[in-house]
């Protein structure tokens, strides 16, 4: 069944179209990875899926619910998307542990005895139990990756969407990261993910959509995409991406 | 009489407004200059003295202090004028602020660029003069509007001790009409459009001297 | 014993009494002041630009203006409304609206230097506004600004000597009226500089305290020897 259902999806920037009618499905348990050059207009769909960007027209399928019409209630409806960013974004003043329950205190509305479990709970599985008691600033990038997948996981969302989760670390953490979010695919969690990193995309992946210039060009499974596809935008991607690592 | 004529008679005092801040601009600066100069020297002596003069001029508040100087110390023979009084009180506070503020300037100049002038030859003063200076008075300049906007919001404490600035004026004519929320009013105003310039003419300084890659926090 | 001294012990029913009234005005105003800044400076953060507008200039005026002014205009220029205020009340409402813009211009500066993407994080994350402020905005904010904000507090401290200007009876109005019967000018305001250092030493101790204790990693504030 189609979880994010997206039709025509257009999005501007005071005039400049920066997303120019995409059309694309998740289904449950499914997991995507959006790639293309930078500047195509990735984060501004993963951004316009759960409305922290208003996209300007089209329509978005959410749990079978067009959620662009007005009267949407959007905070819950991002409390039912996890978010992973680029940077990390936890937030400085709570230790890992805090950064995780805040959101099910709040907004769940857990009490803070069984938060601390389900935190807990959460933290091992990605081996950052140790670590639950510091705060971001002690951590690594590989950790504070790690401990952002979890505070959005803790709060048991539909689907995950990961914006860049890798680039902003060195090989080594990467790794780390890499082998987490590869358990998570293996676990059939429903993912969105955009990546300029082909290690990432082809270890997490059920298909690769490939944008350019705010359109969808082609959608493919990582292999095919990467070594079959004879579009030259996909290949000089490809070439560019490969030559970074 | 209209909010106009009230507007026109209290611009005679804002000369003095103007006068006494700029004044006190210019003993603050010198005090500020001498005191941060003063905290490169490594005698420990000097070092406490510094440290002592910032918390007493920092703690004891401005009125205070021109009471002391305009009505304590003729006690002991010494005679100033209400003018020099308000600006020698406004130098010495101001002073030790801004002393931290060249301070705390004067230690963001790059370390790296000292060590490449003094393998250079240059010497100390020299070092100051062409390296230091042309940069924590720039990396200053935020610090420096904040405070001289202090010393501008500290200048109606002049009419205590009887200068007819601007606070001076709205008093009498407010004693003579008892019409003070016109008269407070136009106070405001008049004082806000001396700051606005102020402000606006250390921003057109600071960007005429603006030099890239080097800016106040 | 010294006949300045004889004096002080005479009178110190009566300046202890104007001790009482300035640490009353103090503490007062910092907190409503402190209340107020927090106040203001959601305000600058909200969508509807009139009101981010109308709060600039707010904080741009008092902030531009002294606060003798706002005192005189409450004091003297009120009553020609009807409106007749105590010195107390004048003194509070006057020192809260200066302070609070002090306060909110520190904690703007402060989110000005926040990493936003947290932000955008807690928007993610499903947070209300009101809850993303509350819950992260305003504690890094608040700790960032603590040398700031317990800087204003010294300086309410000092402030509070204007306010024998509009017949506050506060510490220093009583010390000056000791100076007037006694004639002893110099001994009396120094006197009185020396209480508002020792005051001073005080609020410095308990600012240096609280700001180890509400320092975290990665939200330090700069020493400011
Ligand atoms: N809030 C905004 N206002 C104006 N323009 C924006 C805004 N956000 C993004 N853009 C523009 O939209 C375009 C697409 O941005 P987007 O961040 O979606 O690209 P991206 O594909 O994620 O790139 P990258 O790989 O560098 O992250 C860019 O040209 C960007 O400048
Ligand atoms: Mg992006």
């Amino acid at each position: 069944m189609a979880l994010i259902e997206v039709q025509d999806l257009v999005k501007r920037f005071d005039g400049k179209e920066v997303l120019k009618g995409v059309n694309v499905l998740l289904s449950e348990g499914q997991s995507k990875v959006v790639m293309g050059a930078s500047g195509c207009g990735k984060s501004t769909l993963l951004k316009c899926l759960n409305l922290l960007v208003a996209p300007t027209s089209g329509r978005i399928i959410f749990k079978g619910e067009d959620i662009t019409r007005p009267g949407v209630d959007i905070h819950r409806l991002r409390q039912d998307i996890g978010f992973v960013f680029q940077h990390f974004a936890l937030y400085t003043h709570l230790t890992v542990e805090e950064n995780i329950t805040l959101g099910l205190r709040k907004i769940r509305k857990m009490k803070t005895a069984a938060a601390r479990e389900k935190a807990a709970f959460e933290l091992e599985r990605v081996g950052m139990f140790e670590h639950r008691k510091k705060y971001p600033a002690h951590l690594s990038g590989g950790q504070k990756q790690r401990a952002a997948i979890v505070r959005a996981l803790a709060m048991d969302p539909a689907v995950l969407f990961l914006d860049e989760p890798t680039s902003a670390l060195d090989p080594q953490m990467s790794r780390e990261v890499v082998t987490v979010i590869n358990k998570l695919y293996l676990d059939n969690i429903t993912m969105f993910c955009v990546t300029h990193d082909p290690f990432l995309a082809k270890y997490i992946s059920d298909s690769i959509v490939f944008m350019h210039e705010g359109v969808i060009v082609a959608e493919d499974i990582a292999e095919r995409l990467f070594y079959e596809h004879d579009d030259p935008r996909i290949r000089q991607f490809y070439l560019s991406v490969i030559d970074h690592r | 009489m209209t909010f106009w004529n009230i507007l026109l008679i209290l611009v005679k005092g804002a000369g003095y407004t103007v006068l006494v801040t700029l004044a006190s601009i210019g003993a603050g600066l010198a005090v500020g200059l001498l005191l941060a100069v003063l905290s490169l020297v490594r005698w420990k002596t000097v070092r406490l003295l510094l440290a002592a003069y910032t918390y007493v001029f920092r703690s004891i508040p401005v009125l205070v202090l021109l009471f002391i100087v305009f009505f304590g110390l003729p006690g002991m023979g010494i005679r100033i004028p209400p003018f020099f009084s308000m600006v020698l009180c406004l130098g010495l506070v101001s002073g030790a602020y801004l002393a931290e503020i060249f301070r705390g300037a004067m230690a963001a100049v790059s370390r790296d660029e000292i060590t490449a002038a003094e393998a250079m030859g240059m010497k100390r003063v020299q070092i100051f003069l062409y390296v230091i200076w042309p940069q924590m008075f720039r990396m200053a300049v935020p610090g420096m509007t904040n405070e001289f906007t202090s010393i501008l919001k500290y200048t109606p404490f002049a009419y205590t001790v009887g200068i007819p600035e601007i606070m001076k004026e709205a008093m009498s004519l407010a004693a003579l009409t008892l019409r003070g929320l016109e008269i407070y009013l136009a106070v405001g105003i008049l004082y806000y459009l001396i700051y606005k310039v102020f402000v606006v003419s250390f921003e057109t300084l600071e960007k005429r001297f603006r030099i890239p890659g080097l800016a106040g926090e | 014993m010294d006949a300045f001294l004889q004096d002080l012990i005479h009178y110190s029913p009566q300046i202890l009494a104007g001790l009482k009234n300035t640490l009353l005005l103090m503490a007062v105003m910092s907190i409503a002041g402190l209340a107020g800044g927090i106040g203001v400076f959601y305000l600058t953060l909200g969508k509807n630009r009139l009101l981010r507008w109308g709060t600039e200039r707010y904080i741009s005026f008092f902030i531009g203006t002294p606060l003798l002014v706002h005192l005189f205009l409450m004091y003297y220029g009120l009553p020609q409304l009807g409106i007749r205020l105590s010195a107390f009340a004048v003194a509070v409402i006057g020192f809260t609206l200066n302070v609070s813009a002090y306060n909110a211009r520190y904690l703007m500066t402060a989110y000005n230097g926040l990493d936003k993407t947290q932000i955008e994080a807690a928007r993610a994350q499903g947070f209300r506004f009101g809850q993303t402020f509350r819950l992260i905005i305003l504690p890094q904010t608040l700790r960032l600004s603590v040398p700031s904000l317990t800087n204003q507090v010294i300086q309410n401290l000092k402030d509070t000597s204007v306010a024998f200007l509009i017949q506050y009876p506060d510490f220093f109005a009583q010390m000056q009226e000791i100076a007037s019967t006694n004639f002893q000018f110099l001994k009396t305001y120094v006197a009185a500089g020396l209480v508002y250092l020792a005051l001073v030493s005080v609020i410095v101790a308990a600012a240096r305290r609280l700001e180890r204790k509400t320092a975290l990693p990665g939200l330090e504030t700069l020493d400011h020897a």
